[in-house]
């Protein structure tokens, strides 16, 4: 039985309707003549409380609303990697084709393809007894990625029969009939699951292996596990989204769910225009191959932009259930955390800090809670990850707000942002003394297996000597650099190389944008045995001028853009150089 | 500008009056259709001269000024234009207030009175109308129970103003607010006569 | 919205600040156009912000002074508010809710244009990319303004910010192209003085005629500034997307508009966020902001440089704040550059743009240009540094190279910043005054620009 109620009253985004005792929380409605899509989200007496994710403007007193049945779902199956989806898994593209240059309201459309073709090659046979989470079968989704076919969540299981053979097939097409009890359910290449409801799977795992991401702030100093969460807040003009996109591009995960949400309609622009050029450093193919959109921009409607975080991390977890490593990137949840505020406030709800709701850490907590590295559900074993990466878009600059705060208790890498170093250039301007990562213990094991056994150790070496600066530049400011002893000025120096070399990173260069874990940590070893030889150089009596004047100094400075990521002998070189160039100055011996 | 041009722009407006504005008056149309059709010779002499004087001006302007004068030029057009256009506007709507109050027209009326009385929800309203109109709307009152004619007339070309015995609502369907909310469609049919290009 | 309105209501529950509330209304919409009658006969215009069980709260953009709870009417109109639009426009100008205040007609309408606008839909942008020449040179060589970008002045009380404003309308030029250019402003809540300025600095260059005027002055109706920059919008959207033209437009100052806005969110009694401001500030700014753009297969841009004041100079400040995070980058007015008698007097450091690495470069402006800024900047925050510590060790404590970063400071702010407001440099001659400041420095302190454009361009020993 379907609620069929009226409209009562009319503020923004939020709707009342009576006449609505049979509707259900969280269920999808149509709302008025022109059938917008909402959502109900409280129930008093027959009244119901909707969000509606299309714009009310006209909307009047009087007009139907009418329930479906249905939690608001995402539709699971293949087609979805390359779309570009708005918050409630419209594609963009469909909308353009039935409203043009900007988006009209009421359109229905299907989220992928129902009636592309796909090759099915099945993995089960006839008699097969399946459990839920199940493959079925695999089909080719793009040249990247190969889609199982599982057998639902929340599909009861059976026995197989019917199944097709290897064959072409599009979505409708009964693959397959599962039996039980006497009942035949049919399974098809997709299925549906409610967005705010996280997928099941059988167990789950430490973060143990790095999400490695090219960039050198990230991967050598404050390191994100596979399966981990991480937020990246800042004010404006820090850079936020263009590190972001640099993890949507360089990450070593097999999809990238990417969400814009409440952000630049022009930033989903770029990365439309980009990715299909850009090619995946590992496998060659375009990156849009692997990656999904959902935009909900700033002017779109308000109650969609808070569904298209839960969109995008029910298909992120859907490629996970596949054995699949995803990255999510949602832009910003600063955005989002302020659609719960408009909502709120539209229901006259009680408002905790700045007039959020007081259930925002736990929605915050929910959300990075889906996170994980997981054993999924059903056979074949399938191991896969869900990492989580949130910007935050703290007001004025200040992390003492609530948002900020409450995602820093549930997340585990933070990349703290700083205006001053992006005022000064210094990109990402990811502090590196305010900023940490719970996984840097975790992850030295598959360093010390994969790049070098002495990595942890160089890398604390390197950290160290960043502290120290800090820590001297108070006594610089206070009393001017001739206060200092050549070793810590020497220090200075160290620290000086360390942020132009190493932690400074164009993403605009061709080279410099990607370096690979084996180029990051010669780099960093280079710089620290700079400082060794310094320091060596500086008990035999050498003055601090020539060591800062060794020609090496700007090549060191210059490599991570001059020395591409398959040219590591030419670095070899460098090292051999600078030995050399040190000798000249003070006779020292190197040890090799 | 020619004879059948000028034509054509009564026409048209006539035609916009027809189908847009008064679509129950074919009687009164009609008539206004003669009549004005009888004084054509003496507006297209009018409008001739507005729009000469407009252009020459805007001519000479342009030739004298340098900078800014385009635009002053093409604001005088745009004043002439408006001349005419409100020219051809008063005597349509002149003509229609002239118009006979037979038959037709108490049709009208009564369908004016019908919509008013649906928007409101009720037909326990008080009418206002002209002096002139005040016996046909009276007799079509008949056919609305509870409605009555206030004794206070209104000044109208014609149509009815109504409003809800507890005055809390109000609406109104004179010919005049028909008109006005129709308005900017008429001038551009009007403008386009005179050949302003879009 | 196709119903057709018209029903006036005269029960009138309660007028508080903005608002009207109307009681025993059974026919609005939501957004609806409202008309408000005086007893006096005068009608002002407002719209429905909520509407239910019966009532309707109207937002009335002229202000309710004078209005009384008896002999109000509010007539209903039956659709949202629209601005007639047609390429006549250009050389108008009008009010803060788009009516002609310059003694001519209304104009007579190609279409009529909901002023609210509908989003761009992502999927259908095109990435902006086309270099904006403005002649001056610190917008040109380092925070360069792209077709389709939203690029704002963050500015205070008094300083230039109009002068820079007015001179990028007069001098903005689209390199190689014959495309027609439109410059839309938008005064909103300024002062007249101010809004003179900006007319009499257009029709004195003789872009007048491109050039369409919307008004709304300090003295005119607060609530009014909600409309002013949709109804600007509106026309540029028309100008840009329906005739292909390149139209810049100018909304300033954004402070009031949002001040407006939270005397109405006061008015409503909504619990308020930062600073008295309503919790949907950014998004409503976002509706404004994200109005900038290109089309894929038309050929006209909206491009937007609102200017903004910071109360107390302060860029934490919500109006700023929340602007920064929606626009494409920002242009910061700085005090200090103001007070020492510089123009234009922008704070490089704290100012951005963010589409400009996609507008330069080979083909837009010149290969070396990306790399020649970014040493400028990091030479320019050098030199910021060795002036700090100057204070403190004085000049003799500092060191040869030091010295030269003070050096470089110096040529940049007189020669490089420092600009004539009638002075129109060409892209060229920008970036030769950036290599002037680079070649100040030895080349092993050059270390972002690729060495085959330091050994074509630099000039130092």
């Amino acid at each position: 039985m379907t609620a069929q109620g009226r409209i009562v009253w009319v503020s923004g985004p939020a709707v009342r309707a009576d006449g609505m005792a049979d509707a259900k929380m969280y269920e999808t409605v149509t709302v008025g003549n022109s059938k917008l899509v909402g959502e109900v989200i409280r129930l008093t007496g027959d009244v119901a409380f909707i969000q509606v994710y299309e714009s009310t403007s006209g909307l009047k007193p009087g007009e139907p609303v009418v329930g479906t049945g249905n939690p608001l779902s995402v539709l699971l199956g293949p087609g979805i990697i390359g779309q570009l989806y708005d918050g409630i898994q419209r594609p963009l593209k469909e909308l353009s084709k039935a409203s043009g240059s900007f988006i009209g309201r009421g359109i229905t459309t299907t989220p992928v393809d129902m009636v592309k073709t796909y090759h099915f090659v099945p993995t089960a046979s006839n008699g097969d007894e399946v459990l839920p989470g199940n493959v079925i079968g695999t089909v080719q989704e793009t040249d990247l990625i190969e889609h199982s076919i599982m057998v639902p969540p929340n599909h009861p299981g059976g026995k197989i029969s019917n199944l097709v053979s290897e064959g072409d097939y599009n979505l409708e097409t009964e693959l397959a009939t599962v039996e039980k009890d006497g009942q035949n359910v049919p399974l098809k290449m997709y299925h549906k699951w409610p967005v705010r409801k996280p997928r099941p799977y059988n167990t789950r795992y430490d973060a143990t292996v790095p999400l490695l991401t090219g960039q050198r702030v990230i991967d050598t100093f404050f390191p994100i596990a596979k399966g981990g969460t991480g937020s990246i807040p800042g004010a404006f003009g820090t850079g936020k989204t263009v590190t972001l996109h640099q993890i949507a591009k360089w990450a070593n995960s097999q999809v990238v769910v990417y969400i814009g949400c409440g952000e630049r309609g022009n930033e989903m622009t770029e990365v439309l225009v980009e990715f299909p050029h850009l090619k995946d450093p590992r496998s060659g193919k375009p990156l849009m191959d692997r990656t999904v959109l959902v935009a909900n921009t700033s002017n779109m409607p308000v109650a969609a932009r808070e569904a298209s975080i839960y969109t995008g991390v029910t298909i992120a977890e859907y490629y996970r259930d596949m054995g699949k490593d995803v990255v999510l990137v949602a832009d910003s949840t600063s955005r989002w955390a302020e659609a719960l505020r408009e909502m709120s406030g539209r229901l006259e709800e009680m408002p905790a800090e700045e007039g959020y709701p007081s259930y925002l850490a736990s929605r915050l907590a929910e959300f990075y809670e889906r996170a994980g590295r997981v054993r999924a559900a059903g056979s074949p074993d399938r191991d896969g990850s869900v990492t989580l990466i949130g910007a935050v878009s703290p007001s004025g600059g200040d992390f003492t707000e609530p948002v900020t705060t409450h995602t820093m208790r549930f997340i585990k890498t933070f990349w703290a942002l700083d205006a001053k170093l992006a005022y000064s250039r210094h990109y990402p301007s990811i502090n590196w003394m305010n900023s940490y990562s719970g996984y840097l213990g975790d992850i030295a094991k598959w360093w010390g297996e994969n790049i070098s056994e002495d990595w942890f150790g160089i890398r604390n070496e390197a950290y160290g000597i960043l502290q120290r600066e800090d820590t001297l530049k108070e006594i610089v400011k206070l009393l001017g650099p001739d206060a200092l002893p050549d070793e810590e000025k020497l220090i200075l120096e160290i620290a000086r190389m360390v942020k132009i070399g190493l932690l400074q990173q164009n993403s605009f260069d061709d080279v410099d944008t990607y370096c690979s874990p084996e180029k990051q940590f010669k780099l960093l070893k280079l710089v620290v045995d700079f400082y060794k030889l310094g320091q060596q150089s500086l008990k035999e009596g050498a003055p601090l001028a020539s060591i800062r004047e060794l020609p090496v100094v700007t090549s060191l400075l210059k490599a991570r853009m001059d020395i591409k990521d398959d040219e590591m002998p030419k670095l070899d070189q460098l090292e051999t150089d600078m030995k050399e160039q040190f000798k000249n100055i003070s006779g020292v011996k190197v040890k090799n | 500008m020619t004879n059948s041009s000028l034509e054509k722009t009564i026409d048209k407006i006539l035609d916009q009056t027809e189908h847009d504005i008064l679509s129950n008056l074919d009687g009164a149309v009609s008539d206004s259709h003669q009549i004005l059709d009888n004084s054509v010779t003496k507006l297209e002499d009018e409008y001739d001269k507005i729009v000469a004087d407009g252009r020459k001006e805007a001519d000479k302007l342009e030739k004298q000024i340098i900078g800014g004068s385009d635009i002053e030029a093409r604001n005088k057009q745009l004043l002439a234009l408006e001349d005419a256009v409100s020219r051809v506007f008063t005597k349509a709507l002149d003509q229609i207030s002239n118009s006979d109050r037979n038959g037709d027209y108490a049709n009208l009326i009564k369908s004016l009175l019908d919509e008013s009385t649906k928007v409101l929800g009720t037909s326990e309203v008080i009418v206002f109308t002209n002096s002139k109109d005040r016996d046909v709307v009276q007799s079509a009152l008949s056919n609305f129970a509870g409605s009555e004619l206030s004794s206070e007339t209104i000044d109208c070309i014609g149509g009815v103003k109504i409003q809800s015995k507890d005055g809390a609502m109000k609406f109104d369907n004179t010919i005049d607010a028909k008109i006005d909310r129709l308005k900017p469609l008429i001038r551009k049919e009007i403008a386009s006569k005179f050949g302003v290009k879009e | 919205m196709t119903t057709e309105g018209g029903v006036q209501y005269s029960k009138i529950a309660e007028i508080k600040g903005p608002l009207v509330v109307v009681d025993d209304v059974d026919n609005a919409a939501f957004d609806e156009l409202v008309e408000v009658e005086t007893n006096e006969g005068e009608r002002r215009l407002g719209k429905v912000l909520e509407v239910g069980n019966g009532k309707a709260i109207v937002q009335v953009f002229e202000g309710t002074t004078g209005l009384s709870i008896s002999g109000t009417n509010a007539k209903f109109v039956g659709k949202v508010m629209e601005m007639p639009v047609s390429k006549e426009v250009l050389g108008r100008v009008f009010d803060g809710l788009g009516r002609p205040k310059d003694g001519l007609p209304d104009p007579i309408a190609d279409k009529f244009i909901d002023i609210n606008g509908e989003p761009m839909n992502p999927e259908q942008r095109e990435y902006p990319k086309d270099f904006i020449q403005t002649g001056v040179s610190v917008i040109d060589g380092l925070i360069t303004l792209v077709r389709g970008q939203k690029l704002p002045i963050f500015s205070g009380s008094g300083m230039s910010h109009n002068l820079l404003a007015a001179q990028i309308a007069r001098q903005a030029s689209v390199v190689g192209t014959n495309d027609d250019f439109a410059v839309v402003f938008a005064a909103i809540g300024v002062q007249y003085s101010e809004a003179e300025y900006f007319r009499k600095s257009l029709e004195e260059s003789g872009a007048l005629k491109r050039s369409v005027l919307f008004l709304n002055t300090a003295d005119d109706p607060a609530i009014e500034r909600i409309i002013t920059p949709r109804v600007a919008l509106t026309v540029a959207e028309y100008l840009a997307f329906e005739l292909g033209m390149h139209v810049l437009v100018i909304l300033t100052d954004m402070t009031n508009y949002a001040e407006a806005l939270r005397e109405i969110s006061a008015a409503r009694e909504e619990v308020p966020g930062r600073k008295g401001y309503p919790g949907y500030l950014y998004t409503d700014l976002s509706t404004l902001y994200e109005r900038a753009g290109k089309l894929n297969g038309r050929k006209g841009s909206v491009t937007q440089v609102p200017i903004l004041s910071m109360p107390s100079d302060d860029i934490t400040h919500p109006i700023p704040d929340l602007t920064g995070y929606i626009t494409e980058g920002q242009v910061v007015v700085g005090r200090d550059l103001f007070r020492q008698g510089v123009y234009p007097p922008i704070n490089i450091l704290m100012s951005l743009s963010r589409l400009m690495k996609d507008g330069i470069g080979e083909g837009s402006t010149r290969e070396d240009h990306a790399e020649v800024a970014n040493q400028v900047y990091d030479a320019y925050s050098r030199a910021q540094e060795v002036r700090a510590l100057a204070g403190i060790v004085g000049k003799a404590g500092l060191t040869e190279i030091d010295l030269k970063y003070m050096d470089v400071g110096d040529v940049f702010e007189k020669e490089f910043l420092s600009q004539a407001t009638d002075e129109n440099r060409t892209i060229d001659e920008t970036l030769a005054i950036l290599w002037k400041i680079v070649s100040k420095l030895p080349k092993n302190e050059i270390t972002k620009i690729k060495d085959k454009y330091v050994d074509q361009y630099y000039q130092g020993e």
